[in-house]
């Protein structure tokens, strides 16, 4: 298991008991600063995951995950609560995101998702990613339909891309979604219907001849 | 609209489970019956399964310490009571970073000025006695010397002595940038070549270490003084 699962896991198991991240949030607010390196070392993996699908490149992705986990200190106090922490902090991961990329729009930059020009480092890391015993041909397979499927990604609108990746990759329920987004979730179910047939489009035979 | 293009509407729906009964019956029926909406739905799945299985992207470097390293900058200690401070010191170090800054803008301007004001021709070579000094840590000592200012007299040459052409010819091309620190007694306490070729500027901060001057004054009382050269073959000043 790589190590960002390790930190998902962990995070979604923290998020999970209601009472223990309020208590991490409690002792954080009180200015702890060994809470705050736990709740970045519980939350980095999956903001950086989400960071670099969104905007397709892990550069930037780390400036974003950097910016997120500034955001979330400097504003810390004014979490109350009404979601939970991990949704909080996907809503400042994608609001950030949205901004760098409005950002590139308007100094004409065309990086709407440059997503399949990952380093050859990260496609190595992606095809590694999984099953380390698996032979060459299974892992050239597995890189393969990494790339298309990153490649069908940057295709998409971010909107769509968000609430993909929030739905498929994070697994957050469309209730969920709805509050990190802010919209409702009539919207959320709508919008993911369409971006799951966006998907589909935009892999190579509609995700079938790949796999 | 069509039966095919309903069901398609409501693939995503009838995958997540969210049709209600009756609408969940007629899809499931109408998949049954028509191939191409069922490999619709087939691909759809796929789709979704593809992006799922997608392995996770992981920083090639930990992202805790860039934070940490930001937060220790913006903070400077002030911890995570930075949570809890008012709105217009979210930014508490924007005005406290600008102070030095601008006070080390003046401070070099104003040496800046000085040298230009009070720029000397380079002295001729001089002869220095032997003497030390001790520090003594006040400002204006050979120690601790000060830059020149308004307030501080620039030293003049006492003893002149020419830099020989053979000295000036070893320089090469590049120009040196020297500190000679002119002590209280006007003898030469310490010369530091700062930037230029150290390989052929040896006999040149020789002589430079036996110049005589006559010291640097501060409110009458000598001090000593750091004096900053530019020297080359064509132009030499200070």
């Amino acid at each position: 298991m790589a190590a960002g699962d390790i930190a998902l896991h962990s995070a979604e198991a923290l998020a999970g008991p209601v009472g223990l991240e309020r208590g991490l949030v409690e002792q954080c607010r009180r200015g702890d600063p060994h809470a705050f390196a736990r709740l970045v070392a519980l939350h980095e993996g999956m903001v950086f995951n989400l960071a670099a699908r969104l905007l397709g490149e892990t550069e930037e992705a780390r400036d974003v995950a950097q910016e997120v986990f500034l955001q979330v200190f400097r504003t810390l106090g004014r979490f109350e609560g009404r979601s939970t922490l991990k949704t909080w902090i996907y809503r400042i991961v994608v609001n950030q995101c949205r901004n760098r990329q409005r950002w590139w729009r308007r100094r004409r930059k065309d990086r709407s998702c440059p997503i399949d020009a990952l380093t050859p480092a990260d496609e190595a890391r992606l095809a590694e990613a999984g099953t380390r015993m698996e032979g060459p041909d299974e892992r050239l397979e597995r890189r393969e339909r990494a790339r298309a499927v990153q490649s069908a990604l940057a295709r998409l609108s971010f909107e769509h891309r968000a609430v993909l990746l929030l739905r498929e990759v994070e697994g957050l329920s469309c209730e969920e979604i709805a509050g990190t987004l802010s919209l409702p979730e009539g919207t959320v179910k709508s919008r993911l219907s369409r971006a799951r047939e966006a998907l589909r489009r935009a892999l190579p035979n509609g995700g079938e001849e790949v796999r | 609209m069509s039966a095919c293009s309903r069901t398609r509407r409501h693939c995503s729906a009838y995958m997540d489970g969210d049709l209600d009964a009756g609408q969940a019956r007629l899809v499931s029926a109408h998949l049954g019956a028509c191939p191409a909406c069922a490999a619709h739905l087939r691909s759809l799945r796929s789709a979704v399964e593809m992006l799922a299985e997608t392995p996770r992207l992981e920083s090639p470097e930990p992202i805790a310490p860039r934070v940490f390293d930001r937060l220790e900058v913006e903070t400077r200690g002030a911890g995570l009571a930075l949570i809890l401070r008012p709105a217009w010191k979210a930014r508490p170090l924007i005005l406290p970073s600008l102070l030095p800054a601008a006070a080390v803008l003046v401070v070099v301007l104003g040496v800046a000025f000085a040298l230009d004001r009070d720029a000397v021709p380079l002295p001729t070579v001089a002869t220095r006695g032997a003497e030390s000094w001790g520090p003594t840590g006040a400002s204006g000592t050979e120690s601790n010397p000060l830059f020149l200012s308004t307030e501080v007299s620039a030293p003049r040459v006492r003893t002149a002595a020419a830099l020989t052409a053979d000295l000036l010819d070893g320089l090469g091309e590049t120009p040196l940038f020297v500190e000679t620190v002119v002590a209280r007694d006007g003898t030469v306490s310490m010369v530091t070549l700062l930037d230029g070729d150290s390989r052929h500027a040896g006999p040149l901060l020789e002589a430079l270490r036996h110049e005589r001057f006559e010291p640097g004054r501060r409110h009458g009382r000598p001090v000593a003084v750091s004096l900053y050269r530019l020297i080359s073959r064509l132009d030499v000043f200070s």
